[in-house]
């Protein structure tokens, strides 16, 4: 053989190894990271190798059904933040046909028209990959129907303070000059979610009175949806009430320090037992010690804490475990795809570490903590749960945001409250990022869907900011990029002129 | 029933001909498909701005009617309720579509945009009592177009518009046409 068939030899046959492994890689297992086209947008990158996440139209499928796919795979993630918003662009209003010139300029039917995915050299704020001059596809009698917007280019449409394409709900004409004028700071100037979760636990507060039960039937007895036997309810709420001598735990995990905290907590008052969380399918004594979990986490928890979890899934700390994320790719059971299974596997996307996660300023010392689990924020045995409302923010993020709100307003009068003023008063990190929302039912939960309430930042002025101040103030605060890199030390150094633009119209 | 029916008459080239009791194999004109269509929505926009606006806002005042009916904890305007259906429609079908629309919108998105609505519009706005019919061509596809009037039907039509900051006319009484439901049926089947 001479030296080139040698070398054609070669060549062919690594080729074909690296077609094999290639095609192997794509429809049995295996990493996918040399398949990327190009960096995902944003918390996306936790989640880009689960290609088909949002790649979920079949091979061959058409260019429409791959866009109508897709559509549905970012709707599976993003579908209750668009409820949220009460989205003023949904895709439902540009299906009459008589958009058809509308969405030849902007075809605003698909998510990916605006957020391309895998182009970072074009993703903007927001994941917008388009020029910012896209409201001028449909608006063009701005100027007519609003001479106030005379000179201002379309490419400041979704400057903050002003519009946005999603979310106009505390940006809408009507609202403006609903919330026009009043302080900068109202007179009470409280967190009322915050304040109903972190008043004093009633049945702790009953249970330091004289009278427990009478305490506790005084109290339910005057809420406004008092149940139909005051007595009789506030009779089984104490009678669930655990205390360290009700501990059920193998000796090993019986420690003063272990018992004495969870008698103090939440779980206690509730009547959740240590098997409660440790062991939540034993029954007796030798089952408990059997089925004994060290650290329970977010399977554990969600049973209880629904909402929570559910929330948890939908936002950047918990997206690796969505419900629907699709699982690893299933071993083949026979042929060539079973022998390529035995080198390429999928494996489960898992926690991601702090390190691994880093789109913003970590801390370096947090670098190989995981998150996914609900007890990295939270310390269940605690009785002081606020630890997870700043403390637990600060052990891994470090931008300047962060850093600075040591010493803002708003710590101080975070820590005001932790020394004893009215609960609500304080505002914490939580607060703002994830704040005490009502589900269906009403109920009130501290959403851990922190996204929700992230960008545009105008989407924190309804459900946080109005609590404590004025719109005025909230949309300039806002709008000012130092003034929130400052964690609002300060004023605002912007003023938007929308609520005065409003006010003019309504007149 | 109807998609077998549209079909039908798309594919048999018997647009423009087929009588109203037609058969099973010739299925019905568009004209009569968008002729009913229109009857259901009339009726049900007719009787919500009746029976709910104009009787339990404007007379009884029990409750409110409110552009931002979420936040003022209202029932939402006749207008809105009928693009709600139509927006639901859209999700369910693409058979047919339909909207409202008015030579003197108060939401400028609600203003004629193709040429047919311009002329359709203008049509019955100039000849109270009659419905306009055509063909148009949208994205590549032939459409069946109809535009049927949209009348004030209560007090609270005329006044409504008359008053709101965005009205581009104010001087609407009872009776008169105010806009236009436009129904369209795709031909290419």
């Amino acid at each position: 053989m001479t030296r080139n068939s040698i070398l054609w030899l070669v060549w062919l046959l690594g080729s074909l190894i690296a077609g094999a492994a290639v095609a192997a890689v794509m429809y049995v297992g295996g990493p996918r990271d040399a398949l990327l086209i190009g960096q995902t947008t944003g918390a996306h990158h936790q989640i880009e190798l689960a290609c088909d996440a949002c790649h979920t139209a079949d091979f061959y499928a058409s260019p429409k059904k791959v866009a109508k796919k897709m559509n549905k795979a970012c709707l599976e993630c993003h579908k209750t933040e668009l409820q949220l918003s009460n989205d003023s662009h949904p895709v439902k209003k540009f299906r009459d046909p008589r958009n058809a010139d509308v969405r030849a300029k902007l075809d605003a039917l698909y998510c990916h028209t605006c957020h391309a995915e895998h182009k970072p050299e074009i993703t903007r704020v927001s994941a917008v990959t388009l020029p910012m001059d896209y409201c001028s596809a449909c608006h063009q009698d701005v100027y007519k129907n609003r001479p106030s917007h005379e000179g201002h280019g379309f490419e400041t449409c979704a400057s903050a303070g002003c519009h946005n394409f999603h979310d106009n709900t505390a940006l809408y004409e009507d609202f403006l000059v609903k919330h026009a004028g009043g302080p900068d700071i109202k007179d009470v100037a409280i967190l009322k979610g915050a304040a109903i979760s972190r008043a004093p636990d009633p049945v702790s507060v009953a249970l330091a009175s004289a009278d427990p039960k009478a305490d506790l039937e005084a109290y339910l007895a005057a809420l406004e949806d008092a149940p139909d036997n005051p007595g009789e309810e506030a009779q089984k709420q104490l009678d669930r009430v655990l205390g360290a001598a009700d501990a059920v735990a193998p000796d090993a995990h019986m420690t003063d320090d272990a018992v004495s905290k969870w008698a103090g907590s939440a779980h206690a008052l509730n009547g959740v037992n240590c098997a409660g969380c440790h062991a939540p399918d034993a029954e007796g004594a030798e089952t408990i010690a059997a089925d004994w979990i060290e650290s329970p986490g977010l399977r554990t928890c969600q049973s209880c804490h629904k909402n929570q979890a559910k929330t948890f899934k939908e936002g950047r700390h918990g997206m690796r475990f969505h419900p629907k994320l699709p699982k690893p790719r299933k071993e083949p059971k026979d042929g060539v795809e079973k022998l390529a299974a035995t080198l390429f596997r999928d494996k489960p996307l898992g926690p991601i570490t702090v390190a691994d996660s880093a789109l913003t300023t970590l801390k370096p010392e947090a670098a190989g903590i995981e998150i996914g689990s609900c007890n990295t924020c939270h310390k269940p045995h605690e009785v002081d749960i606020a630890v997870a409302a700043v403390g637990s923010c600060m052990g891994c993020h470090d931008d300047t945001h962060t850093r600075n709100y040591i010493g803002s307003p708003h710590d101080n009068l975070w820590k005001a409250e932790l020394a004893g003023a009215a609960p609500g008063t304080g505002v914490s990190c939580a607060d703002c990022h994830m704040p005490k929302i009502e589900d269906r039912r009403g109920d009130l939960f501290t959403t851990h869907n922190q996204n929700s309430y992230l960008r545009p930042n105008e989407k924190m002025i309804r459900t946080v900011c109005l609590s404590c101040h004025s719109l005025d103030f909230a949309i300039d605060a806002l709008a000012d990029p130092n003034l929130v890199e400052s964690n609002f030390n300060g004023r605002p150094s912007v003023q938007i002129e929308s609520i005065e633009w409003a006010l003019r119209r309504a007149e | 029933m109807t998609v077998k029916a549209i079909k039908a008459i798309v594919l048999g080239g018997m647009l423009a001909t087929a009588p109203l009791a037609a058969t099973a194999d010739e299925g019905l004109d568009p004209k009569d498909v968008a002729d009913m269509l229109h009857a259901v929505m009339d009726s049900d926009r007719t009787i919500y701005t009746k029976m709910i606006v104009q009787r339990l806002v404007a007379k009884e005042k029990l409750i409110k009617a409110s552009e931002f009916f979420d936040d003022d904890k209202a029932a939402p305007l006749p207008a809105q309720m009928f693009r709600f259906g139509s927006e639901m429609v859209a999700d369910k079908t693409d058979l047919f579509s339909y909207s409202l629309q008015s030579l003197w919108p108060i939401n400028k998105q609600n203003a004629p945009r193709t040429d047919m609505e311009k002329e359709g519009l203008q049509f019955i706005a100039d000849n109270p009592g009659e419905n306009y019919y055509g063909e148009e061509e949208l994205g590549g596809e032939t459409y069946f177009t109809a535009v049927y009037p949209d009348v004030a039907v209560a007090e609270v039509c005329a006044t409504c518009h008359n008053d709101h900051k965005d009205t581009p006319r104010t001087d609407f009484k009872v009776g008169d046409v105010m806009g236009g439901v436009v129904i369209r049926i795709p031909l290419d089947g």
